[in-house]
């Protein structure tokens, strides 16, 4: 069970990279890819999410471009690339069951895996650990952002 | 499906602060037009004009519940890269001026927007 922290009710996996500005997180893999996500936070601002869509695999992507597109009954906006990269591989299932990114932002919610090209140099620009606890406390805070959380979320 | 990335929408409002339910979509539309990394410009005319005169789109709220009003939409639309742009002669015919207007709105004239649908690569019509 990965490291967690609940502040205010958003959940920050402490293992993982972090991009606080754009609520997204990076899970370095063995085989070199990444796997990027959104944040419990970004769940709880969208609310119930209607509809994801994902580029395709093979789209080169620079860091703070979109790599998908989801709207709520509420919202609509991009989830911005962390890293510079490509696509590797999609979640699938997110596109028939796009509110797998409520219930399960940090697992099986996951969006893309990214074949990165400078993963050291972007990594070095997101927080993990006790730092992204921290950046997160000061604008969860600083925001007033709560996390709602539907009945069947797991993380 | 073809990536949309780049293509060119022009959304045109036509409905204003009498029509609050008229208002919210076609900003709605244009966010995920931008999300999808299109261009995107909303052009306000006719009674779409009055939304973007001072201190009227916050009185527009569709849920007493949420704090999202009608301003809220406008700027969340600038915020992602919406360009916002108002017709000079309709401006003119609500009796505003530039200062009337919240600010990062453009104004245009009537043949500007003859040369934006024609390079659009759509336009929506409100």
């Amino acid at each position: 069970m990965a490291e967690r922290e609940d502040i205010h009710g958003c959940i920050v996996h402490k293992e993982l990279h972090y991009s606080v500005e754009d609520h997204t997180w990076v899970r370095p893999n063995d085989d070199g890819t990444v796997t990027v996500g959104m944040t419990d936070i970004a769940q709880g601002l969208a609310g119930p999410i209607l509809h994801a869509r994902i580029k395709k695999v093979g789209t080169v992507r620079k860091k703070g471009r979109p790599i998908a597109t989801v709207e709520s009954s509420k919202w609509v906006g991009p989830v911005k690339l962390p890293v510079d990269g490509t696509i590797a591989v999609v979640n699938e299932t997110v596109a028939s069951d796009p509110q797998v990114i409520n219930r399960s932002p940090y697992t099986k919610g996951w969006l893309v895996r990214i074949q990165p090209d400078n993963l050291d140099e972007d990594l070095a620009q997101m927080v993990t650990g006790q730092a992204a606890v921290d950046a997160y406390r000061e604008r969860i805070e600083t925001e007033g952002l709560t996390c709602a959380h539907v009945a069947d979320f797991e993380d | 499906m073809e990536d949309p990335e780049g293509k060119k929408i022009l959304v045109i409002q036509t409905h204003g602060v009498q029509t609050p339910t008229r208002t919210y979509s076609p900003l709605f539309y244009a966010m995920a037009a931008a999300a999808m990394e299109m261009e995107v410009m909303v052009w306000f005319t006719m009674d779409g004009t009055n939304q973007l005169r001072k201190g009227a789109a916050e009185k527009v709220q569709l849920d007493p519940t949420s704090h999202v009003t009608l301003k809220t939409m406008l700027e969340m639309a600038m915020d992602s890269d919406v360009e916002l742009t108002v017709c000079q002669q309709s401006l003119t015919l609500w009796d505003m001026t530039q200062s009337d207007l919240i600010d990062g709105v453009g104004i245009m004239g009537a043949t500007s927007i003859i040369d934006l649908s024609l390079s659009a690569d759509h336009v929506m019509y409100f």
